[in-house]
């Protein structure tokens, strides 16, 4: 369901990724491990288009390298950026329900989708009608995932989720992940985490980020990483 | 200071200040949004106000009613925000989004002396005066001061009306909301598909509308020739300035201290009346780099 074909991406003139060649079949749950700085989080934005790459990313069949970026939440991509980025000036119902406004949606399938969100991660029922400024940061995380739910039928890209949270919510973040999983069988998830271990069990397939390049990963390596 | 001067003073200052006020807001809604700030406002501001002028004293030729006016003031804005503001947005300031803000306020200085030379080509040099609007709304008594309706009620009004439907426009609306968001954080904005070179589009043409209104409004009550437009850019940022860059509530009450503060100065003390303005923005600056109502990590509209 997404292909990159030798994509590269610089920052200033600084390369990042070097000729990735990754495809991730549909119904995925892919861990992007690596240290800071590897790439991860370049990749995600190169995803959504915020990163100008060489070489092709194609994404159900369909070319979107040269799409701009706010299109490609319109084709069922979630996206959740590593610092929560919630806008604070609407409350958290408001947040979740922006990008099924963007897109459009119908008031039932808009319905149908906040249900969903709120099927997988009940807290955030309790806190709809807080200002978004004013929640803390494990659950902004949530916030952020809730969001990205909204729009994300067929991919959902979570940057570093678990950077920051305290042990408890870190739990319960990845209890709202199987509850996805367990309610979306056929959604394609791609998380980044620099810390291998939150993803064990969880993860169909683990693939690393190193200096830019990618390689398939195994259990057996992770451990001794 | 007897009672008549004192009203005289009062009424010239909330005028004055209704005016300033539909002219900074869309200084400040262009800044709050997409960090320009626009200096070419002013040229859009008198455009708005000879277009208005123009338009008037044709249709009145041709034999309609005065008060035709007020919706060629709503077509002069219209117009100034499309034929002005979108092409100004499209073909200049989105090349320049990421450059430094030396170069945005030379992109933006340059298009105000292009217009200010427009203006002199289209209209001349002789001042333009078409009252018709004021004329047609009449008079009122208040404890014994006559003043126009036009500028102690209509004016006020409209203010206010811009204040509260601002508000309400970008807090209670989806395209307001789509112009939050983008304020707070375009990529952000973005990544939920929020289009944010449309909303950027969309705002500056609101923003150079308001200027236009600014125009049409202040056409009856003053003469149009060239250099209003430099004399309202100056005395609008510094509303604009003392209020905190983007504070939208914020200008209205600067507007309303820099407009009574003016017309004060000339019954009072005249020689002082044009310093006056940028005395208290001095002042408040000295005291609050930020400005009034701003903090001092700007906070975005």
């Amino acid at each position: 369901m997404l292909e990159l074909s030798n994509v590269g991406a610089s920052i200033g003139i600084i390369p990042i990724l070097r000729n990735l060649d990754v495809t991730i079949s549909a119904a995925e749950t892919v861990a992007l491990i690596g240290r800071n700085g590897a790439g991860k989080t370049t990749l995600l934005r190169s995803i959504m288009g915020f990163t100008t790459v060489t070489g092709s990313i194609r994404f159900e069949g369909e070319d979107i390298t040269g799409l701009l970026p706010a299109k490609r939440p319109g084709l069922g991509i979630g996206y959740a950026p590593e610092d929560r980025r919630l806008f604070s000036a609407f409350t958290v119902e408001e947040n979740i329900l922006l990008p099924a406004q963007v897109a459009k949606l119908d008031a039932a399938e808009t319905k149908r989708r906040l249900d969903r969100v709120y099927h997988i991660l009940p807290e955030l029922k309790t806190m709809a009608g807080r200002p978004a400024g004013n929640v803390s940061g494990g659950q902004g995380k949530m916030v952020a995932l809730g969001r990205a739910l909204m729009l994300g039928t067929r991919l959902i890209m979570l940057d570093e989720p678990f950077q920051g949270l305290a042990p408890a919510l870190a739990l319960r973040y990845a209890e709202a992940l199987k509850a996805l999983r367990d309610a979306d069988r056929t959604v394609t998830l791609i998380i980044t985490e620099s810390n291998p271990s939150l993803l064990r069990g969880f993860a169909s397939r683990t693939l690393l980020i190193e200096r830019g390049e990618v390689s398939e990963s195994s259990l057996e390596h992770e451990r001794t990483h | 200071m007897n009672l008549t001067i004192f009203l005289l003073a009062l009424f010239d200052g909330i005028a004055y200040a209704a005016l300033v006020f539909s002219v900074a807001v869309g200084l400040t809604l262009i800044f709050g949004v997409m960090r320009i700030l626009n200096v070419a406002h002013g040229s859009l501001y008198a455009v708005g106000a000879y277009l208005t002028a123009t338009l008037t004293g044709y249709v009145l030729a041709l034999g309609f009613a005065p008060l035709l006016a007020f919706p060629l003031m709503i077509v002069s804005a219209v117009l100034v925000g499309v034929l002005l503001g979108g092409p100004i947005e499209w073909l200049l300031l989105r090349r320049i989004y990421n450059k430094p803000e030396v170069l945005q306020l030379l992109v933006t200085f340059a298009v105000f002396m292009i217009l200010e030379d427009v203006q002199r080509l289209v209209w001349g040099t002789q001042p333009y005066f078409q009252a018709s609007a004021l004329q047609a709304l009449g008079m009122v008594k208040v404890f014994g001061v006559n003043y126009t309706v036009y500028q102690l009620i209509l004016l006020p009004l409209l203010a206010l009306t811009l204040l509260v439907g601002l508000r309400f426009f970008l807090r209670h609306t989806i395209l307001g909301k789509l112009i939050l968001a983008t304020t707070e954080d375009r990529e952000a904005a973005q990544s939920i598909g929020i289009d944010a070179d449309k909303v950027f589009l969309v705002t500056f043409i609101v923003g150079a509308a308001l200027a236009g209104l600014g125009g049409a409004l202040a056409s009856p009550t003053t003469s149009i020739l060239p250099g209003m437009g430099a004399d309202m850019i100056v005395l609008s940022f510094a509303v604009v300035a003392t209020a905190g860059l983007g504070q939208i509530e914020g200008a209205a009450f600067t507007a309303l201290l820099i407009g009574l503060g003016r017309s004060f100065a000339v019954y009072v003390w005249p020689e002082t009346a044009v310093l006056v303005p940028y005395l208290i923005m001095l002042i408040v600056l000295l005291v609050r780099p930020e400005g009034l109502f701003g903090s001092p990590t700007a906070r975005k509209i």
